[in-house]
């Protein structure tokens, strides 16, 4: 019993005695900055491995109940959450310590910070307790704040860092009050029994509840820049390293989904109708305003930023629908969120190696003709773009026709509609990059790094992956292809229930 | 005197308030920092009154918690509000205008 339990826990012990092993060590002269990130990619490596021992069944436990009097759960749902996170921090430390490392930023203390926030993330798709989640979601950010602004030097950094400090603390306190209101409502701040006690209590006075889930949803929609809380993000990503703003659009906000898909369909099965009305129009909001926003862009990074804004669009188009098709929904979700973040992780992390030896490469002009003298790099950078624009043959394609066929099952066929028109928009800005690349005279060669080594390799992989998702089982048979993706999409959704 | 349970929750309305008020219109950022910890304090006093009121013991163990957050997040905050200040010489927060002119990566 106890031996199952640590099995269980492994993944996340591991992430966090490596964080405090990497504090230790930082200090010492003799490690190096190379050995110290083999040390963090180990760790990561570990905790992976741990994580997929338990791929593939359908379990749900509560380890150590006696310790954690069941506020942390490990289920299908988390594993799946889990290994996504711990993918993003390998590709963030292979692409970090190369740029940080030509930028002549690196010090050990990037990957403890980097661990720690990894951790944190983790906390918080496998915690079932409010005031756990809000202290997860708090170590997450906090690691991030500093990593956003350890180049101290540089004023844009600091001053990102700052923004993204003053307005996530606010969306930390509205998760607090959040949580502070569930208290006062039910007497106890664990989702699970919450879920028990409206149940229990269906004609019982639900204000407090409400309010205190409107307030949650406020901080989730806040981090995933959703529409009326999207200002801050084009600030913080424009202000951060390259490298952390792919940890932050892809990683976090992957982990922050998953927190609150076990809260809405676990806590809120039955009251989440209320706010479909509130989603359904900042879903429209959100999908119009990030295209707009992603059009008139010149910088790629910001770019990229702009079009993470309109991805959760697409995302908040689901959420919307799972008050009628639960199942379909949510799964639909899971799924497009891998999609998302292999597409973004790879763009923003090609992106930041290119960019890493010569800092010209920014905007769409500077990859004029880029083809020609990286051709590999130029057919990684096409696929990630044909897999954000969804393009068939991708795994972004399948993603988003799962959820528009979601949405128009569900009945909201305008959403699916609007959706479908900011696929249009956002072919405009992904392929611009494409031919830019292609259909123009090479440009003069700059110091571009050359394909060798782990980083291209790691971001090959992943392009492969994108492909594979999207083409998978027709060209192999009896070789795992999208299927598989989607059996442990749908695996991860019923361990929610279990 | 009495004092009730609903003047309790009262004054944590009037202190998150003046928070939220403080974080909106001051321009001073340890004004806004202090704003902030405001209300995070005008939340513990209301774990608090909560906790006693329920006769359990769980919003006082939420307060400390929030307590030990609240510390971590005030390390990072003057930290930041010092290389701040070495580099722009001020703590005005309409001269934080970096990012809004365009920069490179």
């Amino acid at each position: 019993m106890k031996y199952d339990d640590i099995i269980y826990l492994l993944p996340l012990l591991s992430i966090g005695v490596g964080a405090v092993v990497l504090m230790l060590l930082s200090p010492i002269k003799s490690f190096s900055i190379n050995r110290l990130s083999w040390v963090t990619l180990f760790f990561l490596v570990f905790a992976f491995g741990a994580t997929a021992l338990n791929f593939g069944h359908v379990y749900s436990a509560t380890p150590f109940k006696d310790i954690f009097s069941s506020m942390l759960i490990t289920d299908t749902f988390s594993g799946y959450f889990s290994s996504i996170i711990i993918t993003g921090g390998i590709v963030t430390v292979l692409v970090g310590s190369h740029y940080f490392e030509k930028a002549n930023m690196l010090r050990g203390e990037v990957f403890s910070l980097l661990l720690f926030s990894v951790f944190g993330m983790m906390l918080l798709v496998q915690t079932t307790e409010l005031l756990t989640a809000f202290i997860a979601l708090e170590i997450a950010s906090i690691s991030l704040y500093s990593l956003m602004g350890f180049q101290k030097n540089n004023v844009k950094r600091v001053e990102g860092a700052f923004r993204y400090l003053v307005l996530g603390s606010i969306a930390g306190i509205m998760l607090l009050l959040g949580t502070t209101l569930m208290y006062a409502g039910t007497q106890s701040t664990n989702i699970l029994e919450i879920a028990k006690y409206i149940s229990a209590h269906p004609h019982a006075n639900t204000t407090l509840v409400i309010t205190g889930g409107t307030l949650i949803l406020i901080t989730f929609l806040f981090k995933i820049a959703a529409f009326p809380f999207q200002n801050w993000s084009m600030d913080a990503y424009e202000g951060a390293p390259l490298p952390i703003t792919a940890f932050m659009a892809s990683t976090f906000k992957v982990a922050i989904f998953g927190f609150i898909l076990r809260f809405v369909l676990v806590d809120f099965h039955e009251l989440k109708s209320i706010w479909n009305d509130m989603l359904f129009y900042i879903a429209i909001l959100t999908m119009i305003y990030g295209s707009l926003l992603a059009v008139f862009q010149t910088s790629l990074k910001r770019m990229l930023s702009a079009s993470s804004i309109v991805h959760t669009g697409y995302l908040l188009i689901a959420f919307v629908s799972i008050s009628n098709i639960g199942e379909s929904a949510a799964t639909s979700i899971i799924f497009y969120l891998i999609a998302y973040f292999l597409s973004s992780m790879g763009a923003f992390g090609m992106l930041s190696y290119i960019a890493s030896d010569d800092h010209l490469r920014v905007t769409y002009e500077d990859f004029k003709g880029f083809a020609h003298i990286r051709p590999y790099m130029a057919a990684m950078m096409s696929i990630f773009m044909l897999s954000l624009a969804g393009i068939p043959s991708t795994i972004g394609f399948i993603g988003k026709f799962y959820i528009f066929v979601g949405a128009i099952q569900a009945g909201y066929t305008v959403l699916a509609i609007i959706g479908i028109f900011a696929t249009f928009i956002s072919v405009y800005y992904y392929f611009k990059l494409i031919a830019l690349m292609y259909f123009y005279p090479s440009s003069e060669m700059t110091n571009v790094p050359p394909l060798k080594g782990m980083t291209p390799l790691f971001i090959g992989i992943m392009a492969l992956l994108i492909i594979w998702g999207g083409i998978g089982n027709t060209l192999i048979s009896y070789f795992p292809g999208i299927d598989f993706l989607i059996d442990t999409a749908r695996f991860a959704y019923q361990s929610l229930f279990m | 005197m009495e004092v009730s349970f609903m003047s309790y929750i009262l004054l944590a309305i009037i202190l998150f308030s003046m928070g939220i008020i403080g974080v909106i219109s001051r321009k001073n950022i340890f004004i806004v920092y202090m704003s902030l910890e405001l209300m995070l304090n005008s939340i513990n006093l209301m774990l608090v009154t909560l906790s006693k009121h329920f006769g359990n013991m769980d919003g006082q163990i939420m307060a400390m918690m929030v307590i030990a957050i609240a510390a971590a997040e005030a390390a990072i905050f003057l930290s930041l509000i010092v290389a701040l200040y070495k580099l722009k010489h001020s703590i005005n927060i309409d001269d934080y205008n970096t990012l809004k002119q365009k920069g490179t990566l």
